[in-house]
């Protein structure tokens, strides 16, 4: 880990409220793994002072390149949508326990919104190793990303029904898995689809890896502010999600109803 | 070369920048990206007698230029800390400080006995915390208890005892004369400031816990004031903290008044804060033709 002055190396809108950010930072790329985060500083030392915790979507440490899809949703994420190629980000990573294959020989890779981002790079790394099928939810058509240059079958559903089914992600997913399951499923997306498909994989007794998304304050595991629940003996426990996840078992997260 | 040491209650600190508990965890985070005995002291996170499970999520909110946030003490408890932890963080060339809160003046003390009893240099006893009912922060409030909180703690403890004000009272300089009649050997102030956040969209409180503690840059005026007020009503050692992110902050808090300081959210803002803020202070205090940072403190020039 280490907290570096990344160049930008671009930064462009790849869908609707969603941007592309790809940095150079060398010495990040060669240590990251699929699922993994970095922490980055919101430019320009203004009143935004903690880092985002942003989910990498791809990192190359032949070309020392890390690119993230980042949804605009406030302040934060408006400025880092402002820099231009040749501008610096301050990064802090890579962090956390990424999605792990495990040996797995078939796997699903299940996205939701912005949560498509981590789980397609985990596919991009994992492919050469196992057969993939990605299913890929989004609100609509303007929203879809990350589905380019994929050579392994890919199921999409869109709340409006612009692109691909119209519904929910679990739908294609439960038919797919009707028709023989894998060994390992990874997914990342708003918290009713992970409760969803952590449901399902419970159900069937598919091992199954769930990104987690959580407000953050060091990055490092100290602060104690980026708390989830998992099973416990005497009940629950917390978990760091920056250090002890963000990659957690389905089979022990805890979902608050 | 510029001698940033200092003797703080008799405990040796190699140089003024303490890690701010509950922003350090018990080192080892940190330890990770640089030696920690690069600083002066670092003060744990905050312990209790029994293991704490701590707040439900979220317990972050960023607010402009600070944050607040809602941890509600989680930690392994005290016994877990001295078995588990201590025993690395003294292999450390740093002081060691145990920040401890209670519910009961009893908790207060069986923690400052095994404590005392263990390799800590020194007690940091926070009779401040917002974010637990149990946080010790009824003993912080008012005068008269944080004379009796800290008598009673004084008695128990066999090691240096700072005591933590909280900033949400009447009038800081009774709440420090309170804490030095009671025995206290320094204090730190300040804690954090209760807020809120309010998320318009969905109408909620951000926090679980509602309210939360402010910290960062935003309090740092507020820190200042209350430091500078605290160090004119008391004798004993003054150990200021809020919002300080640079070297020449640390130099504001020890202008006032402030022996050492301590170093909190900075720690979220740069990783490398601390380390940091140690060389700043260094170039300050040449660039200000001072051989010795204890050279600074309460020298201020005050208008009128």
């Amino acid at each position: 880990m280490e907290q570096t002055i990344a160049k930008v190396l671009r930064c462009e809108d790849i869908a609707q409220d969603i941007f592309l950010l790809e940095l150079s930072a060398p010495g990040i790329a060669r240590s990251a793994a699929p699922g993994q985060f970095v922490h980055v500083a919101v430019p320009g030392a203004g009143a935004n002072i903690l880092r985002r915790p942003i989910s990498l979507m791809g990192f190359d440490a032949g070309t020392g390149t890390l690119s993230m899809a980042i949804q605009v949703k406030g302040e934060g994420t408006k400025r880092l949508r402002a820099l231009h190629p040749g501008d610096t980000v301050d990064v802090l990573g890579p962090i956390g326990r990424g999605f792990e294959l495990r040996g797995a020989r078939r796997a699903f890779f299940i996205g939701g919104g912005v949560g498509v981002a981590p789980v397609r790079g985990a596919l991009d790394a994992f492919s050469g190793a196992c057969a993939c099928e990605a299913f890929f939810g989004y609100r609509g058509k303007a929203f879809a990303y990350g589905l380019d240059g994929l050579s392994c079958p890919v199921h999409v559903a869109t709340d409006d029904g612009t692109l691909g089914e119209s519904g929910i992600i679990t739908a294609p997913l439960l038919r797919a898995l009707d028709a023989g399951a894998p060994d390992m499923m990874f997914a990342c997306g708003p918290a009713p689809m992970l409760r969803a498909v952590q449901r399902i994989a419970l159900e069937r007794n598919i091992p199954c890896q769930l990104s987690l998304e959580e407000r953050m304050g060091c990055g490092l595991g100290a602060c104690l502010v980026c708390n989830c629940k998992v099973r416990a003996a005497d009940g629950f426990d917390y978990r760091r999600v920056c250090v002890d996840g963000p990659v957690f078992d389905a089979g022990e997260v805890l979902f608050d109803d | 070369m510029i001698d940033l040491s200092l003797d703080l209650c008799g405990v040796h600190l190699k140089n003024p920048v303490i890690a701010a508990s509950g922003t350090f965890g018990f080192g080892r985070e940190y330890d990770q990206l640089y030696d920690i005995s690069l600083l002066g002291g670092i003060s744990v996170k905050g312990l209790t007698l029994k293991k704490r499970l701590g707040n439900p999520p979220h317990r972050v909110a960023e607010t402009p230029s600070g944050m607040l946030n809602s941890v509600g003490l989680q930690n392994p408890g005290v016994d877990a800390f001295i078995e588990e932890d201590l025993p690395w963080l003294l292999q450390k060339d740093v002081a060691v400080i145990a920040n401890m809160a209670g519910s009961t003046e009893e908790d207060y003390c069986r923690m400052a006995e095994k404590l005392s009893a263990s390799g800590v240099h020194m007690l940091e006893m926070n009779i401040s915390c917002p974010n637990v009912k149990e946080g010790g922060v009824a003993f912080g409030v008012r005068p008269e208890s944080v004379y009796a909180i800290t008598k009673a703690v004084r008695a128990c403890a066999k090691k240096p005892l700072m005591v933590k004000l909280s900033p949400n009272v009447a009038d800081i300089r009774e709440n420090a004369l309170a804490a030095q009649e009671g025995g206290a050997d320094c204090i730190s102030l300040i804690n954090t400031l209760t807020g809120i956040a309010v998320d318009p969209r969905t109408r909620r409180m951000v926090l679980y816990n509602n309210v939360g503690g402010l910290s960062g840059p935003a309090v740092r005026p507020v820190a200042l004031r209350m430091v500078w007020q605290a160090a004119q009503a008391v004798r004993i050692p003054v150990v200021g903290m809020g919002g300080i992110v640079t070297g020449e902050d640390a130099a504001s808090f020890m202008l006032v008044g402030a022996q050492a300081v301590m170093v909190g959210t900075a720690n979220f803002m740069d990783a490398y804060a601390c380390p940091r803020i140690v060389r700043e202070l260094e170039a300050y205090c040449a660039q200000q033709q001072v051989a010795r940072a204890q050279e600074l403190v309460g020298t201020v020039r005050v208008n009128g």
